[in-house]
């Protein structure tokens, strides 16, 4: 058994992880729980945050800084790779919400609301 | 010297052209579907001049801007890919050829020339995806493919199809998440990207962090599994296929969920470690998974009054095929895997397509409104009825030849029960298609179906090159199978 400061302390260690787990999984459940349909945009959002996060941790060093070099400084550097990947992968989200946005508007037009179930109710009526 | 670039056109010139036609559709109206149709043509001279490259020299190795991996980005074109980018091309073609006068009905004029731009920003995502030997370029492919196909579906306009691509693009989104979850996980461990590279410090990885491996895999099946509408995560699949203008149906049904199921493959058999899969359930669940598709997506399509929903749902069975191959994993079970990848496409395209004629002609989508269409419009009705038996597996049709090698993978692997699967499920086909069949060719014509609409000439070309390559697969197999089996070999070369 791990002792409970030792626990704690490798928590620490590994905070950006668990914090963007933890998001991960409240985007997650809002995306799938929630009937309004600009909630649902949002947890999307909050759950490519959260991978975001969880990628650019992969490259974080501690006290690592951005890595221009300068001539004559010795520095640790983080590793920039995952920071350049996921600007295409904010890119990727925004433009995902905007149309998904848009959409939104659209079936608002159509229907009046933007909650989930009310629009099945809307449909059903309509139906029988 | 421009044939060393075309795995790097092959996605290139789609999209320019993708950008350059809303140009052409302000000023140079009547020039849009002539480009178009160009840059598929040039595609396609891409794709067979691949397929000459990789039968002679086995592997195309392709570095973009000369960067060598593991830094730059690198297209690997192997028999797989070929045979996948040969589908593309071919049902790519024939649906533009077929939308061309399908979308005057369809769709407001103003829309016309946007459509064509999604549809060749969607293709080109699709032969990068075949072609990629990046993993998070594969993620950026699979980002431009699902907003490219929900634009396809949402570009009708009405309710339903802005309800269905709401839905697709949601569950995409969630699919999207999950894989770029998995690759932040692979990359964590093994600090690569690209495929090859992966593979090999993925062997040392798999001891060392096992749980970051397993819950990539688990992220990654989820990812895949809900963009190949792989059972259970299908739902969004019914509404944004039935709702989509028919061109969009075939091209989302036919290619676009089995180059997710492409992308699975390679990760499975290229990517992770053979020995680190076999300690995982992973290939039980898919097994399972695929047999509830295949089974369940059948009786969902019976009970289906509306022909392009039941040709959606029978999608969902046709996709547990491939998935049916590749979890077996024997050599003639993913033969016929792979290759109901292409079968699949060409029979599913057909029969949206003819679907697509009957609405048409007709105005009417119902299946019991559509009694002796097959005597008022005999070219689409032959052809739909050509697709059909196809579906159901009737030797002499491509549908045959699939089934007939995962029936025998299933012995293979030593698994007869799956074989009986494959039996049951071409009976359950046969029995949603056949009523329509009967109702189409013996019934007295009545309502609209009595005196349909003239089919434009592009349209019922389209139709009948389909129902043609239909049969020309199914009497000379071995073209393609040959394909297929060296692929195979490759993949479980590196399984093994």
């Amino acid at each position: 058994m791990v002792p409970l400061t030792e626990m704690l302390y490798r928590l620490h260690q590994n905070s950006f992880y668990f914090f963007a787990i933890i998001l991960f999984i409240i985007g997650f459940h809002t995306m799938l729980t929630h009937s309004n349909l600009i909630k649902k945009i949002i947890g999307m959002n909050i759950m490519d945050t959260a991978v975001f996060l969880f990628f650019v941790a992969t490259g974080y060093v501690r006290g690592g800084r951005a890595p221009v070099l300068v001539p004559g400084e010795e520095r640790a550097f983080i590793n920039p790779l995952p920071s350049a990947l996921i600007l295409t992968g904010i890119v990727v989200a925004v433009s995902v919400t905007a149309y998904a946005l848009s959409l939104i508007i659209k079936l608002y037009q159509h229907y009046g609301t933007v909650d989930a179930e009310e629009i099945m109710r809307i449909r059903r009526g309509e139906e029988q | 010297m421009i044939v060393k670039h075309a795995p790097a056109l092959l996605v290139a010139i789609p999209l320019v052209a993708a950008y350059l036609l809303p140009l052409f559709a302000r000023r140079l109206k009547h020039l849009v579907v002539p480009a178009a149709l160009f840059a598929l043509l040039l595609c396609s001279a891409g794709s067979l001049s691949l397929l000459f490259q990789v039968m002679h020299t086995g592997l195309i190795i392709y570095h973009f801007g000369n960067w060598p991996p593991p830094v730059g980005i690198e297209f690997v074109v192997d028999r797989l890919a070929v045979f996948t980018v040969l589908t593309l091309s071919l049902v790519g073609f024939v649906v533009l050829v077929y939308s061309i006068d399908d979308l005057r009905h369809e769709l407001r004029e103003d829309v016309r020339g946007w459509y064509y731009t999604l549809f060749l920003t969607l293709l080109a995502s699709l032969y990068g995806m075949a072609m990629t030997n990046d993993i998070f370029n594969l993620f950026v492919f699979i980002e431009i493919s699902a907003i490219a196909s929900c634009g396809l579906i949402s570009i009708k306009e009405d309710r339903a199809c802005i309800e269905a691509a709401f839905k697709y693009l949601l569950l995409s989104a969630l699919g999207s998440g999950c894989i770029l979850l998995a690759i932040a996980l692979l990359y964590m461990v093994t600090g690569h990207l690209n495929m090859t590279y992966l593979a090999q410090a993925m062997l040392q990885a798999a001891e060392l962090y096992p749980y970051n491996l397993l819950a990539s895999l688990a992220l990654l099946v989820v990812g895949l599994g809900i963009k190949a509408a792989l059972f259970p995560l299908h739902v969004w699949l019914p509404d944004a296929h039935a709702a989509a203008p028919s061109p969009s149906s075939a091209v989302l049904s036919g290619l676009v969920i089995k180059i997710y199921a492409v992308a699975m493959i390679r990760l499975l058999f290229q990517v992770y470690p053979a020995a680190f899969l076999a300690r995982t359930p992973v290939a039980e669940i898919i097994l399972w998974l695929s047999t509830l598709a295949i089974l369940l997506g059948s009786i969902f399509a019976m009970v289906q009054e509306d022909l392009k929903r039941m040709l959606a749902y029978s999608s969902v069975a046709q996709i547990g095929y491939v998935f049916l191959g590749v979890a077996l994993g024997s050599e003639n079970a993913l033969t016929g895997g792979i290759l109901h990848i292409f079968n699949h496409a060409v029979m599913k395209a057909l029969l949206f397509l003819a679907a697509g004629a009957f609405i048409y002609a007709t105005g009417t989508r119902k299946i019991r409104d559509l009694s002796g269409i097959g005597q008022t419009m005999p070219a689409a009705g032959v052809a739909f009825a050509i697709g059909a038996l196809s579906m159901v597996g009737i030797p002499l049709t491509n549908g045959f030849v699939s089934k007939w090698y995962l029936a025998l993978g299933a012995l293979d692997a030593g698994r007869p029960f799956f074989t009986a699967i494959v039996l049951v499920s071409s009976l359950l086909n046969g029995i949603y298609f056949l009523p329509i069949l009967i109702n189409a060719f013996f019934r007295k014509p009545s309502g609209n179906a009595a005196a349909p609409r003239a089919l434009p000439t592009p349209m019922t070309a389209a139709i009948v090159v389909l129902a043609a390559a239909v049969i020309v697969f199914g009497f000379f197999p071995g073209r393609m199978a040959g394909i297929v089996v060296l692929a195979v070999h490759r993949l479980l070369g590196v399984w093994q």
